[in-house]
């Protein structure tokens, strides 16, 4: 195979992933896809993709990747870049020629990174997706001497995209506030339980994967009905505590079915926030409504949807003062 | 309690749950199924994917395209469609048991006072029914075991059991999909692949099929392998 890009270094987990392998949870597939889809969907927009194209992700340690024909590229997460040895930007699309190395350092905050090249990266898809789940033999980790093809974007590549430092997410905070729905198992937890998770603070540990993340801290006391449940279907971000009281929360690659209660479910537009939660990293969880979280979700959609025209030429950013504080705000970009 | 009228509600903000209560029934599960089947069939252009389980089943739906309460209540009249008997393909599954391939027969033998022509036989018996899948892609949830054959789990599991293996973990009986780790007593193995993602579907058994073992030699495994 000719690939247009080579692997020279891999220092880590590193994967094609892309929206996901929706469709077959009901035969034990696991929904897999981005563990970042902020992140990733951002990566995407900076080369002139659609959001969901199959990308690299990154644990920590970026790769060393040589170009054997020219691309468009940009790089996500807070994270150290090089190209050809000279530092360049990440959250910045740049043009690669035949020949050039780019080197992607370690994140600084977060866990996992992408590097998005313009035309996406070229795969077979199995049931309907790149995401690469090792377990079932759909995709593999990558590995130094590896080769992959790009699809074709001569008409939509563009380099000199830059996603302003205000719009990126930010990853760095030691403490954060992860907000959930309760449920859908809350009979099997007692009212103290519930008030331990909804007011003590969870370490992320060490034993946390694309899996799932387990959380160490106060024990979640269940009611008299027990840990376990019937087995039930499970999807990524719901909280289950076994018997020992400590969460987990289920990530992308999460089987699709468990049998331990589940106290919550982390609201899609918070998930990115917990993923990218180091080890040590301290997380509290507070209660909104299924109606507030969808709207939380469509107002991220929104944001989304504005990055992606103001990337793309369409809108303009303008930061506007509040108080003391700002934020940035979109406009369309009139025509004529 | 059970009831036939289930409970639903939200599992995150993607997601709502339909429970007919903790449960393992087959009757229960052949309502699951059924639901399953309707929602599928509707046409709801915010539907995702259903998944079903022993006694409930997860609508997974598109939050962008409706909110919680335009699911459930669109999802609410299908609940109440009477119950077809809902019956699932019968799929004949080739084993070997014993030897290499059932390397724990024997104990589940000794540990119920029995022959290991008897678990053969006890094992092959039954029409087993897929309950649902979960755990690994086309690990089917069988049931329908003969309790006589029930035998406790490895105390430390196998780093590697091969793909196809047949085995019993209390009363449950299953196949493993895939090669992986796993504390099961082995006591055969299907040359048949449960999972092969170059198909479609890519599993060998569905939701609600019924599943019959049938017992072969090792010449004929070889032969289908």
């Amino acid at each position: 195979m000719n690939g247009l890009i080579e692997l020279l270094n891999v220092h880590s987990l590193l994967t094609v992933q892309d929206s996901g392998r929706p469709g077959y949870r009901k035969l034990g597939v696991p929904v897999s896809g981005f563990m970042d889809d902020y992140s990733a969907r951002i990566a995407n927009y900076l080369v002139g993709n659609p959001g969901n194209a199959p990308l690299l992700e990154f644990l920590l340690a970026g790769p060393t990747v040589r170009f054997n024909a020219s691309a468009v590229f940009a790089v996500a997460g807070d994270v150290d870049v090089k190209l050809n040895g000279t530092q360049i930007e990440p959250w910045t699309s740049y043009w690669a020629k035949r020949g050039d190395v780019l080197e992607v350092g370690t994140l600084r905050n977060g866990l996992y990174g992408y590097i998005a090249f313009a035309g996406g990266i070229k795969c077979e898809r199995l049931l309907g997706s790149c995401s690469a789940y090792p377990k079932a033999k759909l995709g593999r980790p990558l590995k130094a001497g590896d080769r992959l093809s790009l699809g074709y974007a001569i008409l939509t590549g563009r380099e000199g995209c830059y996603l302003p430092p205000e719009l990126r997410p930010d990853y760095s905070s030691k403490e954060r506030e992860i907000r959930v729905v309760l449920g859908p198992n809350l009979e099997h937890f007692s009212e103290a339980g519930v008030g331990t998770f909804l007011s003590e603070a969870y370490t992320v540990t060490p034993e946390s994967d694309r899996m799932g993340y387990r959380l160490d801290g106060p024990a979640i006391e269940h009611s008299q009905r027990g840990a376990d449940i019937v087995t039930e279907p499970l999807t990524p971000g719901a909280v289950q505590v076994p018997a020992n009281g400590k969460p987990i929360v289920m990530m992308r690659d999460a089987q699709t079915t468990g049998g331990y209660a589940k106290i919550a479910t982390v609201v899609s537009a918070d998930l990115p926030l917990l993923v990218q939660s180091r080890p040590g990293t301290r997380v509290r969880f507070r209660a909104v409504g299924v109606e507030e979280a969808q709207e939380i979700l469509r107002r991220r959609e929104k944001t989304l949807k504005a990055i992606e025209g103001f990337l793309a030429g369409g809108m303009r950013a303008y930061k506007i003062k509040i108080g003391k504080g700002e934020r940035i705000a979109f406009a369309k970009v009139e025509k004529g | 309690m059970t009831s036939m009228i289930p409970e639903l509600k939200p599992a995150g903000d993607s997601a709502l749950l339909i429970s007919f209560g903790e449960i393992i029934d087959e009757e229960i599960n052949g309502r699951v199924h059924t639901v399953a089947r309707a929602i599928e069939k509707a046409g709801f252009e915010w539907l995702v994917e259903v998944v079903p389980a022993y006694s409930s089943l997860l609508v997974v739906y598109d939050p962008l395209k409706a909110t919680y309460a335009e699911v459930e209540s669109a999802i609410k009249p299908l609940l109440s469609a009477e119950t077809e008997s809902f019956r699932g393909r019968l799929v004949e599954v080739p084993v070997v048991y014993g030897g290499q391939y059932g390397p724990d027969i024997e104990f589940v033998a000794e540990h119920n006072g029995l022959t290991v022509d008897d678990v053969v036989e006890i094992h092959s018996r039954p029409v087993y029914r897929v309950y649902f899948l979960g755990f690994l892609p086309g690990f089917a949830y069988l049931g329908g075991m003969d309790e006589r054959i029930a035998a406790p789990r490895l105390e430390k599991p196998r780093l590697k059991v091969p793909a196809g293996s047949v085995g019993i973990a209390g009363r449950q009986t299953g196949i493993y999909p895939l090669e992986s780790p796993g504390g099961w007593r082995l006591i055969g193995r299907t040359p048949l692949r449960l999972f092969n993602p170059s198909k479609e579907p890519p599993t060998l058994l569905q939701p609600g099929d019924r599943v019959k073992f049938v017992p072969i030699d090792e010449s004929e495994f070889r032969e289908i392998y």
